[in-house]
């Protein structure tokens, strides 16, 4: 792995620092090979979405910030961390157009920020701020562990949950919009208080860049209390804006679409009056001093991948149009690339171009029957196995009355998930094409391949 | 100071000729400013080259291909960690074995299930939660978000300091205690250090949890934070309900993991991670493996560490004994040099001992002990952390400031001579704490 160097500073007490000096050129194909070079050769690496990516720069960049702690950790924790993860602050603050940097906390994910959300909820129930019976909106295609989230902070206090189902197969904003408006009357139908909205601002699977203004606007319309916009792909993925979006709380993961190392996300909160009440569920001697101060401080950890994000920034600017210029890319591509799949299976995209991100979905030739979370799984680790593809595979069984989608052969419920990022090249998509286009060869479904 | 290794007969057959040198040791530990004499290990752990190495490999183990790491790779791997805990620690079964980030998280997983139990009115507004005033200052502050916020009553029990033996601790908590209960309240919790941080003592923890529960303390939480790699620990010895040590502190893990010990009981499905993943409801164990996309790497080093401690004389019990006898050594070196004395005696010291600092310097607060700490680490690059006691009344020329110093693998006799000597120029400069302000 050439692109990683020894990491421990050469001079005593060397700073790590941003590069200053003027961009000559951008990246060059060779220098992303070797900032992905540590990517297992061989594997159609299709699904960014689930894990992220980060390059070896910032691995090392990384690295040396590990470093600069085991070097003199006192010193580092009375001089350096506090000061370096207010420039974190600071950087996403400006990239998510945020109003204040006390707006902005750092958590490890966007499951710790829905803890951070529910837990407060949670709290309003038991103190009586919130009667039984109130309730918090949820999607359906939510991801599993914000739903777990639910039960264990709003359910168990008393809450109950509103889950809106949205359409998938989808072909416009507008029927997202129809659908939301529907379910949430539906919802407050016999007089029910919501507390709490929680929209995702591109579903996880099956995937789909939402509507987040127009639903927050929605929301705030029908009396929604607060809304919480889980966009734990977001960044890096779509343009970001949380003044526009309007959300009270707006979370997403740096290490997906952003090229930080694992694991982190930031966590914005609208400024508000109960701002003082949200708290970070581990409590350390921080506590009390505002939800982005407690994150910045939960007890002895390592805190590098917090660190590196100034680093990011600087490696984003080495492509063409920064990081909005990869996430336009990204985008054509991951388009092109799933017309080419949807053309050799006979199959359709779940959702319209305008509604992918850097992911598509693309639907499964019928005949492969896929038609349950299991057999989705078990296709996922066959194609892993056999083919060295990694792709996610979702099932999408048509609703009582609905007919589904439909290929030449009959009702597509299986989809594949494929994601664009920079590292990926055209031969990775020919191979998932192919892989399938075998499995689905005379009939045969892969199941009967299993036995 | 006697070299950290004698060459006695030892039980581990093979590895005679693999014992690590001290240059071998300096050479793992490279890493460390070599400028500073750094003498508080106990704050933030150390992690040997070799170890941090490891966690790189399995760093990047994971970034190579995470899909099949996820669904592969990780769950064997943290459970053979916490199968290695559990013999570490002398647990009954792998399950009540949780790895966490740190004993800050143990303590709020137990909190947040005591606040459950105040909330659903399991327990009764005015039930008690008792801890040691000494607590860590992370944990006193869980206390309050979790248990004042519900409605518990705090019941801080003071241990004297300087102590002279285990005795005075045992007394002094069973005042306490019988205080507590009385006019008949509940005492639901009790949360006791194995070994306090500032000031830093050995608790008699198999006394205090026996008497807690005689005097029918409904659960008992021990904070070993700096307990393993340092004391010996058996759990059911011990008998606590809750037991957690960090392993980065004196078990070279890199920052950073810990395990959580929960005996098997009813109750035990019962606690959760307070963050919530799709394991919820499968056991603390289980939640506690996956909380959302992270970097597990450095809680699936242990089987590397194990093989770290091998290269030592006597594995870690070795390390333990010759860390607690240098640190003793050392302290008493500083006492003589400084004319003061140990803020508790040898066998209540672990690696780390309480010294008197000279009472001229004028630590007259806890401001002033962070201020003094600062100075020494500017200008004499010297990180030890100072510990302010308020004297009682009427003490004639009190000690009220004391250097906590510690002894790991990496330590040699001069980053103590360095201390010393940072003090006696002070001392010698009329320096006092006042003027530092200026």
């Amino acid at each position: 792995m050439a692109a990683l160097e020894d990491p421990r500073p050469a001079v005593n007490g060397a700073a790590p620092h941003v590069s200053k000096k003027p961009k000559l050129s951008f990246i060059t194909e060779s220098e992303l090979r070797d900032e992905f070079a540590h990517h297992q050769p061989g594997i159609a690496r299709l699904n960014n979405g689930s894990f992220g990516s980060c390059p070896a720069s910032i691995i090392a960049a990384q690295r040396r910030w590990q470093f600069r702690f085991l070097r003199q950790p006192d010193d580092f924790f009375f001089n350096q961390l506090q000061p370096q993860i207010i420039q974190s602050r600071t950087v996403i603050k400006d990239l998510i157009n945020a109003d204040h940097v006390d707006e902005v906390a750092i958590v490890d994910n966007a499951t710790t920020a829905a803890a951070i959300v529910l837990q407060h909820v949670g709290w309003a129930f038991a103190e009586g701020r919130f009667q039984k019976g109130d309730a918090v909106v949820m999607l359906h295609c939510a991801f599993q562990a914000v739903k777990k989230s639910i039960e264990a902070y709003v359910t168990r206090a008393g809450g109950s949950v509103i889950v809106v189902h949205l359409p998938f197969p989808v072909s416009s904003n507008e029927e997202i919009i129809a659908e939301f408006r529907k379910g949430l009357a539906r919802g407050k139908a016999n007089g029910k208080k919501v507390r709490l909205a929680i929209i995702d601002h591109i579903t996880s699977m099956p995937c789909v860049v939402i509507p987040a203004c127009e639903l927050v606007r929605i929301c705030r319309e029908e009396g929604v209390e607060r809304v919480f916009v889980d966009a734990a792909h977001a960044i890096g993925n779509i343009h970001v804006d949380v003044k526009d979006i309007g959300a009270d709380f707006y979370v997403s993961n740096l290490h997906k679409w952003f090229f930080c190392p694992p694991s982190v996300a930031f966590l914005y909160c609208r400024k508000s009056p109960v701002s003082p009440d949200l708290h970070h569920p581990v409590v350390s001697h921080e506590y009390g001093n505002g939800l982005a101060i407690e994150s910045a401080w939960i007890g002895t950890r390592d805190y590098s991948s917090q660190l590196v994000i100034p680093e990011v920034l600087e490696f984003t600017r080495r492509f063409e149009g920064g990081l909005e210029g990869i996430r336009n890319r990204n985008h054509d591509k991951v388009v092109e690339m799933a017309q080419m799949l949807a053309k050799a299976w006979g199959t359709n995209l779940g959702s319209p171009p305008e509604m992918c991100p850097s992911m598509a979905m693309i639907g499964l030739p019928s005949k492969l029957g896929v038609l349950s979370d299991d057999d989705a799984l078990k296709l996922r680790s066959h194609l892993r196995d056999h083919f060295l593809v990694e792709v996610p595979i979702h099932c999408e069984v048509p609703r009582d009355g609905e007919t589904g989608a439909m290929d030449a052969d009959g009702c597509m419920t299986g989809y594949v998930r494929i994601s664009h990022q920079v590292y990926n090249i055209l031969d990775e998509y020919i191979r998932l094409r192919d892989a399938i286009i075998q499995l689905a060869q005379n009939g045969v479904t892969w199941k009967t391949l299993q036995s | 100071m006697a070299c950290p290794i004698t060459a006695t007969a030892n039980s581990n057959s093979k590895s005679k000729q693999t014992l690590i040198s001290p240059s071998e040791i300096q050479s793992e530990f490279s890493h460390h400013d070599p400028t500073v004499a750094r003498v508080n290990n106990g704050s933030f752990g150390c992690c040997p080259a070799s170890i941090i190495a490891a966690q790189h490999r399995h760093q990047l183990l994971f970034l190579r291909q995470p899909d099949h790491f996820y669904y592969n790779t990780l769950k064997p791997s943290i459970l053979q960690t916490r199968l290695l805990i559990q013999n570490l620690i002398n647990a009954d079964h792998v399950d009540e074995v949780s790895i966490v980030d740190n004993a800050t998280t143990a303590a709020a997983i137990v909190l947040q299930h005591a606040a459950r139990a105040f909330t659903s009115s399991a327990f009764q507004p005015g039930d008690a939660v008792i801890l040691l005033h000494y607590a860590y200052g992370a944990v006193k502050k869980s206390v309050h978000a979790y248990i004042s916020r519900t409605g518990g009553h705090v019941i801080e029990v003071h241990l004297p300091f300087p102590v002279k033996s285990s005795s005075e601790i045992v007394s002094e908590f069973e005042k306490a205690l019988r205080l507590g209960k009385a006019n008949g309240r509940k005492i639901r919790l009790a949360i006791i250090d194995h070994i306090t941080s500032m000031p830093c003592v050995i608790i008699p923890i198999i006394e205090l949890v026996k008497m807690c529960r005689d005097e029918g303390v409904d659960r008992i939480f021990v904070d070993g934070a700096h307990a393993i790699g340092n004391v010996e620990i058996d759990v059911k010895s011990i008998g606590a309900d809750f037991y957690t040590s960090n392993m980065h502190k004196w078990l070279f893990c890199p920052p950073s993991a810990a395990f959580l010990y929960c005996k098997m009981s009813d109750e035990l499905s019962d606690l959760h991670h307070p963050v919530v993943s799709h394991e919820y409801g499968n056991g603390l164990a289980m939640e506690s493996s996956w909380t959302g996309t992270r970097d597990n790497s450095a809680q699936l080093v242990l089987p590397e560490v194990m093989e770290f401690l091998n290269r030592f004389e006597g594995g870690l019990q070795g390390i333990m004994t010759r860390n607690h006898e240098n640190v003793v050594e050392m302290a008493q070196m500083l006492v003589e040099a400084w004319g003061t004395e140990l803020g508790a005696p040898p066998e209540l010291c672990s690696s780390m001992a309480m010294v008197g600092m000279p009472a001229c310097l004028g630590i007259k607060s806890g401001s002033d002990g962070l201020r003094l700490r600062k100075h020494l680490r500017e200008c004499f690059k010297v990180e030890v952390p100072i510990y302010y006691r308020e004297p009682l009344e009427g003490e004639v020329d009190p000690i009220t400031g004391y250097a906590r110093i510690s002894h790991q693998v990496y330590n040699v006799a001069g980053d103590y001579c360095r201390l010393r000597d940072a003090v006696n120029t002070l001392v010698k400069e009329g320096l006092t704490c006042a003027l530092l302000l200026k």
